[in-house]
């Protein structure tokens, strides 16, 4: 079972390390094209997101994702098992 | 300091303040494993600017035949571990053949070290015929020969160290063979390249060869994400370029002598299994089986490092007298007292021992590692020297052998001579230290020493050892100026330079070349463009009979003047004033001093015997 809310502050706490942003700064502007998210940055990003909850994601589908909401839909879809380690 | 978001904050208030991160947070960088954590820190230390000489600056060009990606965080987070400030240059996309072949990736100059990074979809032809092994095969030796002929062209045009790799064989090409007779005769081919690339670094001085396919055998995770290969052309994982990152790490340090040189070990728990003042000598586990044969392995570990020129140090809190019976007689033991080049068995703090040897051997403490198996032991070493690299060797017995040599603290580009003789002349140091004690001044102690230097134009054979002195020699280096290998081969080629080495030798044995110099010479003046001198011989007026030779050559190609010039670095204290007190005086160019060869004051030592060529 999933906990939606653990998964997206661990999304949240990756998407801060690779964007230099503060946590908060990703809560008040989850589009995620308003902040540094290129090719580099985002394929960082899924990295990180796999290794931290345990889950393989479809490309496609990642770089389809929009905002923050979108990244925890899909991996909670994926079956992402919390394993955090900040 | 171990927390993550403390290392990265730290990192990120040095690159703020403009200076090199403070001792502790270099050495928790160079312990990082984690790709993630160094690929942020590498991130962060973009913005890095140090200009308090607490890092030594070293230029690397990348070319990648791929996308490198993260490739550059993860090495400059792995180089300011290791003590450098580096600037790294990567080179455009699909730009490898043509950079190499017209050495485009040196730019406004020579990079220290080109990284030339490799993966199999350069070397496999783009629609290669399962039906057809033997096309496939004579194509892969053509490509590594192409790739070879490259190589060593570049090389020939730089006088950058180039380091590359071997590639592990995909599973494409070993899956997609039906056949087992075709996967053997592919996979010989594919070895056969690989070993081909291996060759490279004895056909060629400048070039280092990583093998990434057998160390890829030792990684727990897989070498390549499909989808990230087929996305971005990143056939690596960040885990493979963290591995790689580390391994040119490796290349940079020890070309730039930032290698460690001692290795201090504890006894009890460490050497051998059990306290020896409490179960005795003949108590102790050593050697044959398990648990036994895990510290004769960590013995025999260090006598192979030391067979390579790696000092060994003891660093025992224990009873001398039984520490030394049992090292000298127990049967099983491996590292006799003879090993050691320094000893430090006693009650006091080990920091305060390491300090002493240090000061005993003529090193700083920050070429040292030091392994303990106490977590007390360890602690109090990093933080009382946080420059001494710590290696734990508690819990099982088994993995401190390996743990010891994984990070590569002591590699070197090549070995010579002097480094397979280096335990036993400091060793001889050490004992020169005890024989002086006896003498009524310093002077009498000189002269019975029997010092000989002699001076020798560098040959094919010395200018590896002038080169390593250049990269290794910090206290005694009048410019700081490191004139790797092929400059220096370039400069002994000129008829208008001359290098030369200086050995030294006493009643207490042969120090081997311990100097060396690189001079301009031209009829109206000699310039020396730089001296260095080994540590381990400073405070005998080595230094004076080594301008004393150039001197008297300089004299006899009739140069009425001999220049030099000293400039001060972070740590080259060492060799201020001397040429003012050579008799060097001032010259109307910034930092330069001369002195006339024709009346030109006496400063040779009295104790030393000069002599010319061997």
């Amino acid at each position: 079972m999933t906990d939606t809310t653990s998964v997206r502050d661990t999304i949240l706490a990756v998407l801060s390390e690779v964007l230099f942003e503060p946590v908060e700064a990703l809560r008040t502007e989850p589009v995620l094209a308003v902040h540094q998210w290129d090719s580099v940055i985002s394929l960082e990003a899924l990295v990180r997101i796999e290794e931290r909850l345990a889950v393989s994601l479809d490309l496609r589908s990642y770089h389809e994702a929009r905002e923050v909401d979108d990244l925890v839909d899909l991996v909670v879809a994926a079956g992402a098992s919390v394993n955090v380690r900040l | 300091m171990d927390d993550v978001n403390d290392l990265l904050a730290a990192l990120g208030t040095a690159v703020a303040e403009r200076r090199t991160p403070g001792p502790a947070t270099l050495d928790a960088l160079g312990r990082l494993e984690d790709p993630m954590t160094m690929q942020a820190a590498g991130r962060i230390l973009k913005g890095l600017s140090a200009d308090d000489g607490g890092l030594r600056p070293v230029r690397v060009a990348v070319q990648a035949t791929f996308t490198a990606g993260p490739f550059e965080q993860l090495l400059r987070a792995a180089l300011v571990g290791a003590g450098a400030l580096p600037a790294i240059e990567v080179g455009a996309y699909a730009s490898f053949d043509l950079s190499l072949a017209t050495n485009a990736y040196a730019g406004d100059g020579d990079p220290d070290v080109l990284a030339c990074l490799l993966a199999d979809g350069y070397l496999l032809p783009a629609g290669w015929s399962a039906g057809d092994p033997a096309a496939l095969v004579a194509h892969l030796d053509a490509r590594v020969a192409e790739l070879r002929d490259l190589v060593l062209a570049s090389a020939e045009r730089t006088t950058a160290t180039i380091a590359l790799h071997t590639v592990p064989m995909p599973a494409e090409l070993r899956d997609g063979l039906i056949s087992w007779r075709g996967r053997s005769a592919v996979a010989a081919a594919w070895h056969r390249m690989n070993a081909a690339l291996l060759d490279l670094a004895a056909d060629h001085a400048q070039v280092v060869v990583i093998d990434l396919a057998g160390l890829l055998a030792d990684l727990p995770a897989a070498s390549r994400d499909d989808r990230l290969y087929r996305y971005a052309d990143m056939p690596y994982t960040v885990r493979v370029l963290a591995l790689l990152a580390q391994q040119v790490r490796r290349v940079v340090q020890a070309r730039q002598g930032l290698s460690r040189k001692v290795l201090a070990l504890d006894l009890d728990n460490t050497l051998w299994g059990g306290v020896v003042g409490e179960v005795g000598a003949g108590g102790i586990e050593l050697g044959g089986l398990y648990p036994g044969n895990c510290y004769a392995g960590l013995q025999r570990t260090a006598a192979r490092l030391r067979e390579q020129g790696v000092l060994l140090a003891l660093a025992s809190k224990n009873d001398p007298d039984l520490a030394e019976r049992t090292l000298a007689e127990h049967p099983e033991v491996l590292l006799r007292p003879a090993a050691f080049s320094a000893r430090a068995v006693n009650w006091e703090p080990k920091a305060d021992n390491l300090r002493r040897m240090a000061a005993t051997l003529g090193l700083p403490t920050g070429s040292f590692v030091f392994v303990d198996d106490s977590a007390f032991e360890c602690g109090h070493v990093r933080a009382e020297l946080p420059e001494v690299a710590v290696v734990a060797a508690g819990g099982d017995p088994a993995h401190p052998a390996r743990s010891l040599l994984r990070h590569g603290w002591f590699d070197v580009l090549e070995l010579t001579g002097t480094d397979r003789e280096r335990p036993d002349l400091y060793r001889a140091r050490a004992q020169r230290i005890e024989h002086s004690a006896g003498f009524a001044s310093t002077t009498d102690y000189l002269h019975a020493l029997a010092i000989e230097v002699t001076g020798s134009p560098v040959t094919e054979y010395t200018a590896p050892r002038a080169a390593q002195l250049a990269a290794r020699t910090n206290q005694f280096n009048l410019t700081g100026v490191r004139y790797d290998e092929a400059t220096t081969a370039a400069m002994a080629a000129d008829p208008g330079r001359l290098v030369a080495t200086f050995a030294v030798a006493d009643r207490f044995g042969d120090e081997g070349i311990v100097g060396a110099a690189w001079v301009t010479v031209t009829e109206s003046e000699w310039r020396v463009e730089n001296l260095v001198l080994s540590c381990r011989v400073l405070g005998r007026g080595i230094e004076f009979a080594v301008l004393e030779w150039i001197a008297r050559r300089a004299q006899a190609a009739g140069a009425p003047v001999l220049a030099a010039r000293f400039v001060s670095t972070d740590r080259n204290g060492a060799a201020d004033g001397f040429l003012e007190k050579a008799g060097l005086a001032p010259t109307a160019e910034p930092g330069w001093r001369s002195l006339g060869l024709t009346d030109r004051p006496d400063t040779f030592p009295t104790w030393i015997r000069l002599r010319d060529h061997r």
